[in-house]
């Protein structure tokens, strides 16, 4: 294997992680403040569709960017309001809005399967772009992928040196003591609810309009329980969330090169492999209560009543 | 309102009885067809194809026949429900376009004797079942002559979804195509193991362009090689259906299958009741293989090389599988002046020489 | 306890008028595509519930959704939801199909139960082990169980391509991921001839009795209550939370792999098949099983009604289809949106109830989640 093609696996990587890295920060703020969100694969599907929509009608990213996120936050707002007004199970709505987001994305790109999207450039940035390896690995790539870097930088400090993030991390710790000290419980968790739906709808936005620029039903293929099982891996830290995507981006990449190479491995077993490795990440972090304590929402899941 | 409660009931109650007539009027005498599909029908691919030749079917044979499918019906328990009930509410002739239909086919016909069953690209027969496919291996050696004439690297990719005979065949042939060109082609090959999966397509077909391929075929159902073909700057050939409006530069040409003719003449077979189960195997000479029109890149001459290709296999004096074929370990596998029989064909494991890579298990 | 009929009752009621405000919202669908909604509807339950045939149907469907239903009923009451319904199934499908290749030639009478009992244990232990993980190790059961889905599904196409194909798969070299026809003595038979309404019918009506009997007539029952109810009260009276947890959850898993040995057992080929995902298989009633407990309002006999209310739907929907050339993506939207009514209505129902505390709202007190930490 020469190096050239080292650097394109990781190319490859970074973009097969970016839906990952978009759904997985989305759902990190979203559990953070205690609440757990199943739904990421049914809001990504419907951002999906909605930013294809939008870049059909209007070829514009922008616009298309925009209907996704909108889309992704509206399918949140169903979610909250059933699990932070109507109280509901957590779990249960989750699920819910995963199969109702399945049959609505379906039924809106019913007109829609047979368009072709010119697809997103890579951005070429003078000079840098041009360094020979470091130009390919880190200036290639289009503009949704730098603005997942953005993201990524923007949740690191919004969680740990804004005071908005401080609030929001004890909502998700102590909800009663957040609501005795004077915030707004529900309220915190909505906005985390609505911003985790719209990150989901931009990760479904990158992966129907720059990605595989077309709609077919359904073509989110698990990638949002993947980001689900990517909070948890991370232990709910945003470097981590980073880390774990491009690293499942880059094995769903090797293992094609790995082929093409001619190297044959029973891919249902590596495939299996990071949901066990997840599993044992949970087994380590859970029995380990100081880290616990640390990273994971000591309220996630659980329905909060305002007046108990 | 003046509409009272009792108004609003009555005439629910008689539009239920108007649905429920118009329901059974509309049965009498056509003969009623249904179609049970693997995919919802979209825009291109092996469901889009078949429906086509539904729609073919009805054209041509107009108010006597009455057509009804059913989309995205997984393979499995659920299949044998769909065809089951089809059966049984009055369908007459069943096309099941999968091929993990089989069992599920075989079964419903055993519950109904009377019913006729057309199974695509099964193996198994019955009193009431046929099959049929197409040659799709007559259309991938001709792409694969245009493949081998217009790469610069000599290294073709092909996305594949399961190392099925089917599949193997198709790397086969389009290889063997390719190589009666151009002699130093080397095809790479990289399973994706599903028949549609987009996000996987378009990182296989990255692998192999970036492994050095310039030219990307695939077996597998969605645009996404042909699309990512043209974001990376190399040629594409689709299968199926033609791709072309995904990848203007890209897409070279598509080898597609038609079935209008086959569901017209079987349709039309049921209605004279002369119909047989049969293992129908048709191919470029019943019109059932097809290419896409060429992009203008293509020469003249290669697009004259397969055209007379194309007449040579519609004349006979040509076979795709025309000894002497060689294994990838230089073993030799048809004796020169002889022909792969349609039996060796359909259970074809092994890859011919110039296939990179082992056929996994 | 003696209102617990008229409750249930209401709390069945309201769910059901979620489901028909869904169903008026489908009928707008259907009237955009041009679709004539109230022949689609009739012809929809027509088909489903309209003749002793459709109903036979329905009822083989509902038996994967009764028996996943009453499992959720089980470990809700316990306090512990998971999803893991898909796993859970395949595991039992896979154990129960490797009994039927192990021993083919035990006579019908004896190989069924082998079988089922096989399913139960094959689910059981994957739902145990993320009882165990959540009573042990303290790790959330949601978390756990959407990795062991993916696991199991996984693991179900490496066997399937592996060591459980047919030979026959091999020898032609197709390759399909499918074992071969198994023993006809592991058939389950057919009650009424020529429909396929099979012994699997009466086995998911006998579990979900069984359910009920164990939940309220049973020491058992009552512990896996009561652990649900207040765990702390329940440590301090000597009930073992762990164990109770892990219980819950092993009989969860043991109802869904009933329902996957079914699935093969009585499936008109007789062998299981993978398409590679875990749909193919179960037909996504792993995660279908949790609605039709919640239109239950969590009770095991409830569940019936429910689950042949969803059956039906499934055997119509292609009956709509067929009728009404509407395309599939219209009837997963129409099962989306009857799901996402059924879940808000929860909350009209426990108002209207006026009870403080219905499982389904896992109050924080009781602290069930896996931050349990003393």
């Amino acid at each position: 294997m020469d190096g050239d093609i080292f650097i394109q696996i990781l190319v490859a990587a970074i973009a097969a992680g970016t839906p990952f890295v978009y759904a997985a920060l989305g759902e990190l703020i979203t559990e953070k403040s205690g609440v757990l969100n199943l739904g990421v694969e049914g809001m990504m599907l419907v951002g999906a569709i909605s930013g294809f929509i939008g870049m059909a009608k209007s070829g514009s990213l922008l616009v298309a960017v925009l209907c996704g996120m909108t889309a992704g936050a509206l399918m949140a707002l169903i979610f909250a309001v059933l699990t932070l007004t109507l109280m509901a199970n957590q779990v249960a709505s989750g699920l819910a809005l995963t199969i109702f987001g399945v049959g609505l994305s379906a039924f809106l790109g019913l007109k829609y399967t047979s368009i072709a999207l010119p697809g997103v450039p890579e951005l070429h940035i003078p000079f840098l772009s041009d360094i020979p390896v470091v130009g390919r690995l880190l200036f290639s790539h289009d503009i949704l992928i730098y603005s997942s870097l953005v993201l990524f930088g923007f949740i690191c400090w919004f969680l740990y040196k804004s005071k908005a993030g401080l609030i929001l991390r004890g909502v998700g710790e102590a909800p009663k003591s957040a609501h005795a000290l004077g915030y707004n419980v529900i309220g915190i968790r909505y906005l985390a609810v609505l911003f985790g739906g719209a990150m989901a709808g931009l990760g479904g936005v990158y992966l129907a309009v720059a990605y595989t620029p077309m709609w077919v039903e359904g073509m989110v293929a698990g990638r949002g329980w993947v980001a689900l099982a990517l909070v948890v891996f991370a232990s709910w830290r945003p470097l981590r969330v980073m880390a774990g995507a491009y690293l499942f981006g880059g094995i769903t990449i090797a293992q094609f090169h790995i082929q093409g190479f001619g190297i044959e491995i029973p891919s249902q077993l590596l495939s299996m492999l990071p949901y066990i490795a997840t599993i044992i990440v949970l087994v380590l972090i859970s029995r380990d209560q100081k880290s616990i304590r640390l990273n994971s929402p000591a309220s996630l899941g659980l329905t909060y009543h305002p007046n108990n | 309102m003046a509409i009272g409660r009792k108004n609003v009931l009555s005439v629910f109650v008689v539009l239920l009885c108007v649905a429920g007539l118009s329901l059974t009027a509309s049965a009498a005498d056509k003969l009623k067809i249904g179609f049970v599909y693997i995919s919802p029908i979209g825009d291109a691919g092996w469901t889009y194809q078949h429906d086509l030749g539904r729609l073919a079917m009805e054209k041509n044979l107009g108010d006597k026949v009455e057509t009804k499918y059913i989309e995205n019906v997984p393979e499995g328990p659920e299949a044998e429900r769909v065809i089951r009930d089809l059966a049984k509410s009055g369908y007459d002739l069943i096309f099941t376009t999968s091929f993990g239909y089989m069992n599920p086919t075989l079964k419903v016909d055993k519950m109904f004797p009377k019913k006729r069953f057309e199974h695509s690209t099964g193996y198994k027969t019955a009193k009431n079942v046929g099959t049929y496919m197409c040659r799709f291996y007559e259309g991938r050696y001709l792409t694969g002559i245009v493949a081998g004439k217009m790469t610069e690297s000599n290294t073709l990719g092909y996305v594949a979804a399961f190392p099925i005979p089917e599949v193997i065949r198709g790397i086969n042939a389009f290889t063997l195509g390719a190589k009666s060109v151009n002699p130093d082609i080397k095809v790479k090959v990289i399973w994706v193991n599903s028949w549609f999966d987009p996000g996987k397509e378009r990182e296989a077909s990255e692998a192999l362009i970036a492994q050095g391929a310039d030219v990307i075929t695939h077996h597998t159902d969605s645009t996404a090689p042909t699309l990512t073909a043209e974001e990376k700057g190399v040629y594409a050939i689709a299968y199926h259906s033609d791709m072309s409006k995904y990848g203007p530069k890209a897409h070279l040409t598509a080898a597609t299958h038609v079935y209008g003719d086959f569901y017209t003449r079987t349709a039309q077979a049921v209605l004279d009741n002369t119909w047989k189960p049969e293992q129908v195997w048709s191919g470029i000479k019943e019109g059932s293989i097809e290419l896409a029109p060429m992009n203008p890149v293509v020469p003249a001459d290669v697009v004259a090389l397969v055209e007379k290709t194309r007449k040579g296999i519609i004349d006979g004096s040509v076979h795709p599988f025309q000894g002497p074929i060689k294994d990838q370990s230089g073993k030799i596998v048809v004796e020169a002046g002889k022909t792969l029989s349609d039996k060796e064909l359909l259970g074809m494991g092994y890859y011919v020489e110039g296939v990179l890579g082992k056929i996994p298990k | 306890m003696k209102t617990t009929k008229t409750k249930s009752f209401i709390g069945f009621l309201i769910p059901l008028g979620a489901v028909l405000l869904a169903l008026a919202i489908g009928a707008v669908m259907l009237l955009s595509l041009g679709a004539n909604p109230i022949s689609g509807y009739a012809t929809m339950f027509g088909a489903a519930f309209g003749s002793v045939e459709g109903f036979s149907e329905t009822a083989v469907k509902s038996i994967p959704l009764l028996l996943v239903g009453v499992g959720i009923c089980i470990a809700f009451r316990a306090n512990v939801i998971n999803i893991g319904g898909e796993g859970q199934m395949v595991m039992g499908a896979l154990l129960s199909t490797s009994v039927a290749l192990i021993f083919p030639s035990v006579p019908s009478l004896l190989l069924i139960p082998m079988v089922l009992l096989a399913g139960a244990i094959g689910g059981a232990f994957w739902g145990s082990i993320a009882g165990a993980l959540k009573a042990y190790f303290n790790v959330s059961e949601i978390l756990s169980t959407i990795m062991l889905n993916i696991v199991a599904v996984q693991f179900m196409n490496f066997l399937l391509r592996g060591v459980m194909i047919d030979p026959g798969e091999l020898t032609r070299g197709t390759g399909i991921p499918q074992t071969m026809r198994l023993t006809e003595n592991a058939d389950l038979p057919i009650l009424l001839e020529g429909m396929r309404m099979h012994l699997g019918v009466p086995i998911a009506l006998f579990v979900a009795f069984g359910a009920y009997i164990l939940l309220w007539r049973t020491a058992m029952g009552f512990r896996l209550r009561s652990v649900g109810y207040n765990p702390h009260a329940s440590r301090y009276a000597g009930i073992s939370v762990p164990r109770n947890v892990t219980a819950a959850l092993a009989f969860r898993g043991a109802m869904a792999g009933i329902a996957g040995a079914i699935l093969v057992f009585g499936s008109e080929s007789h062998r299981m098949v993978t398409d590679g995902g875990s749909t193919g298989f179960t037909g996504s009633a792993g995660f279908n099983g949790i609605v039709v407990a919640l239109l239950a309002g969590l009770h095991p006999l409830w569940s019936i009604p429910s689950a042949l209310l969803f059956g039906g739907m499934l055997v119509g929907a292609n009956a709509l289809q067929r009728a009404a050339q509407v395309p599939s993506a219209l009837i997963i939207a129409l099962n989306g949106l009857i799901v996402v009514f059924v879940v808000s209505s929860e909350y009209f129902k426990q108002r209207s109830l006026q009870v403080g505390r219905v499982a389904l709202s896992d109050d924080e007190s009781t602290e069930t989640q896996g931050k349990n930490n003393e």
